[in-house]
């Protein structure tokens, strides 16, 4: 196994009114994509700012490639993508970057020869026009978060931490995003992204953990995780739309646990004791055209919706993450 | 520390770059001209009409009185290089030369006529008719003139020579003012009291001005959600301490060339006054010293940081300007509570109120400059006033950097005193 890239252990935060994180411990190991998943106001923001040392835990303790976490070393060598995106709006693009860049304690000469391949990269330098040269409220939303990111890269981190990097992108600059990340992992870097959106983070993730209420609900790597969660699941998908009949059986609380009903598709997790066949043979008696049915390993999101149910997505906690 | 640095440049540079600093660091020098020229000018304007000489006298005296003012007319004013006209007239005539001289005035050819007769050769009265008529110096000069020469007449034959008179009759002496006060002889005149009174009232300015540019620069941060990208590379104490250092930087800058720009201005005032074709005017300038320059600096840089300090965590306390107001109150009150005791200090700088008014550390940087520059402080009186401020600034700076921490990433609701005090409690 490689090194920790970050070792969390036991931490806990508590606010005023209620306890954010609760001892929490997570291991990411180096070069990684991990995700870290779990609903709004999970402790998911406030996991990720103790990493940063913004905040300070209450108890426990946090290190970054085997050091503590509150050195000012350590911390250039993590890239920060903070989910409130935030510029300063009256500066000029590139002054901008130099300065954020000078906060990771890169020189401003050595700043300034960066700046340029990346505003090629993100198109936000071409041959008719350089955003570079502009203030920041000139540009787009969508070009500004162009700058955000690479704010975040510009001192070519080691360890990238993007808090719901995906929130607000459209999907050309969504994708933009992605590829970057695959790229950084192929460099070797780790990467850290919170999500609550469990296609993307069973996409791309090496590894995840699921925190509910502050609490870790489950860790590891994704196929472990899958493998876990056993096959128990079924994939269902109908030649015609569904019927009555399908939608009878499908609630049956002997065969079926949960059912996630995609109109045509279905995603079925068996109760306990049932048995796939029996299902099958139940649905080739009703009559139903079927186009598919297979066990499968439950998706990231059902395994989410199982662990952390609808009692963990709990209206009125305030607060980020 | 690079980092402090960098968070300092950035606030330099943004700022020295606006286009706001730009005019009001050029704007102040131009009013400080207009300040000092203008009164000048004006005084000049007053005080001659350039071309005052240049009148007819119409003397009906059958003497020499005539000739008399005219040569007493043609000496004497600066920068008037026309001369009188005399023109003897019999007293019958005197109407019809009247008219003549009138329409010369009224045709600009000369600014007005003066009438000699014989109540003028008795000393009881003349008359003068001009477009000059309203201006008073011009008309008392030319009163004097008249006066002059009837005196010399009236000397010349009681038989003594009027210049011998005028020799022995000339005293003219300068009285210095020094002020006496508790600690003996102190201070000096009115040039040290408008010193001391501008000197403070700058600060003032300069301390409120750029205070609140520290409490918007938090606010814009936190509204712009910048905040959080900058604590996760740099402290927020170095951030904070950047920020006051920046800014403090920018307030010092425009100090230094409105300071630069006044003494440049005072020296070259001859070749500036002479160009808008002024005489060159003495400018009642009082000794400062080194010390007192120290001083002044001192207080400055310290007053601010302890200002600094409060409007940040102002700043950082709340979300929105319209908070921002509300929760700034109290500074401001506090900080205007100086400036409205600039003036009893000023008046009486030895009461005890004035003396206690300059110890306290929210009111020292702006009063003891005043209290010092009137009366004599004695060193020591400064120098514990100014390790107050120092410690004051301390506790200022170790409270205000708590609270910014914890509030530049706090949103919504404005926090009560009991939330503060958890804020400074926390660990962080």
């Amino acid at each position: 196994m490689a090194e920790l890239a970050l070792d969390i252990q036991n931490v806990v935060k508590r606010f005023a009114q209620h306890v954010a994180v609760r001892e929490l411990s997570l291991q990411v190991p180096e070069g990684a994509v991990y995700g870290l998943l779990g609903p709004n106001g999970a402790g998911k923001t406030t996991t990720i700012r103790m990493i940063l040392n913004i905040i300070a835990p209450d108890e426990g303790s946090i290190r970054v490639f085997g050091q503590p976490n509150n050195q000012s070393r350590l911390l250039d060598r993590i890239g920060y993508l903070p989910e409130e995106r935030g510029l300063y709006k009256k500066m000029q693009v590139r002054r901008l970057l130099r300065f954020l860049a000078e906060l990771k304690g890169i020189r401003g000469r050595e700043a300034d020869r960066r700046i340029d391949p990346w505003l090629e990269r993100l198109t936000l330098k071409t041959s008719e026009k350089d955003w570079g040269l502009a203030k920041v409220d000139e540009l787009s939303r969508g070009m500004q978060q162009k700058v955000q990111f690479i704010a975040c890269l510009l001192h070519d981190p080691d360890v990238v931490i993007l808090d719901e990097p995906f929130s607000g992108l459209d999907p050309i600059n969504a994708q933009a995003l992605k590829d970057t990340v695959i790229e950084l992992k192929r460099r070797g870097k780790t990467i850290l992204f919170s999500t609550h959106l469990m296609e993307s983070a069973e996409r791309m993730c090496d590894a995840v953990c699921i925190i509910s209420r502050g609490e870790k609900v489950l860790d590891g790597s994704v196929a472990k995780v899958k493998s876990e969660h056993g096959v128990r699941h079924v994939a269902l998908a109908l030649m015609n739309q569904s019927t009555d009949g399908v939608r009878n059986l499908l609630d049956d609380p002997r065969l079926v646990k949960r059912a996630d009903d995609h109109n045509r598709f279905f995603e079925v997790e068996l109760a306990d004791g049932a048995n796939a066949q029996d299902l099958l043979r139940r649905l080739v008696a009703l009559g139903v055209p079927i186009e598919r049915f297979e066990l499968v390993q439950p998706s990231l999101h059902q395994i989410f919706l199982e662990r952390v149910g609808a009692q963990g997505i709990e209206a009125g906690i305030t607060g980020h993450g | 520390m690079a980092k402090l640095w960098a968070v300092a440049k950035r606030e330099y540079l943004e700022r020295v770059r606006s286009r706001w600093f730009v005019v009001a660091t050029l704007l102040g020098p131009l009013l400080m001209a207009l300040a000092i020229l203008l009164p000048i000018y004006m005084r000049q304007r007053s005080l001659q009409t350039t071309r005052a000489s240049n009148i007819t006298i119409l003397d009906a005296t059958s003497s020499e009185l005539g000739d008399a003012v005219a040569r007493a007319l043609g000496t004497g004013m600066q920068g008037d290089t026309s001369s009188a006209r005399v023109v003897r007239v019999a007293t019958a005539d005197m109407a019809r030369a009247e008219s003549t001289a009138m329409r010369d005035v009224m045709a600009k050819r000369i600014e007005g006529y003066l009438v000699l007769d014989s109540a003028t050769a008795i000393g009881e009265s003349a008359r003068y008719a001009g477009r000059n008529a309203s201006t008073i110096p011009d008309m008392e000069r030319i009163e004097r003139r008249v006066e002059q020469a009837i005196l010399a007449n009236r000397l010349r034959s009681a038989g003594l020579d009027p210049d011998r008179v005028r020799e022995l009759s000339r005293v003219n002496i300068q009285m210095t003012t020094e002020r006496i006060t508790d600690q003996g002889r102190g201070g000096s005149g009115a040039g040290s009291i408008a010193v001391a009174f501008i000197a403070s009232f700058v600060l003032y300015m300069m301390i409120v001005l750029y205070g609140q540019t520290i409490l918007r620069g938090v606010i814009d941060e936190k509204s712009n959600r910048v905040a959080e990208v900058v604590v996760a590379s740099v402290r927020p104490e170095s951030l904070l301490a950047g920020k006051v250092l920046g800014v403090g930087s920018v307030a010092l800058t425009q100090l230094a060339v409105w300071v630069l720009s006044l003494a440049l201005l005072i020296k070259f005032r001859g070749p500036v006054l002479s160009y808008m074709g002024m005489p060159n005017a003495t400018i009642p300038l009082p000794q400062i010293g080194i010390f007192a320059i120290i001083t002044l600096l001192l207080f400055f840089v310290l007053g601010f940081i302890l200002y600094a300090a409060l409007f940040a965590a102002i700043g950082a306390m709340v979300s929105n300007d319209q908070d921002a107001q509300q929760a700034a109150t109290p500074v401001m009150i506090v900080i205007a509570m100086s400036a409205v005791f600039i003036q009893p200090v000023l008046l009486s700088p030895t009461a005890t109120l004035s003396k206690a008014a300059s110890w306290i550390p929210f009111s020292a940087p702006i009063l003891m400059p005043v209290r010092s520059g009137i009366v004599a402080v004695p060193w020591w009186e400064v120098v514990l006033v100014m390790l107050g401020l120092v410690v004051a600034c301390m506790v200022c700076v170790w409270f205000a950097a708590r609270i910014y921490r914890v509030g530049i990433l706090m949103y919504g609701k404005r926090p009560s005193l009991m939330e503060l005090a958890r804020w400074i409690r926390y660990t962080r």
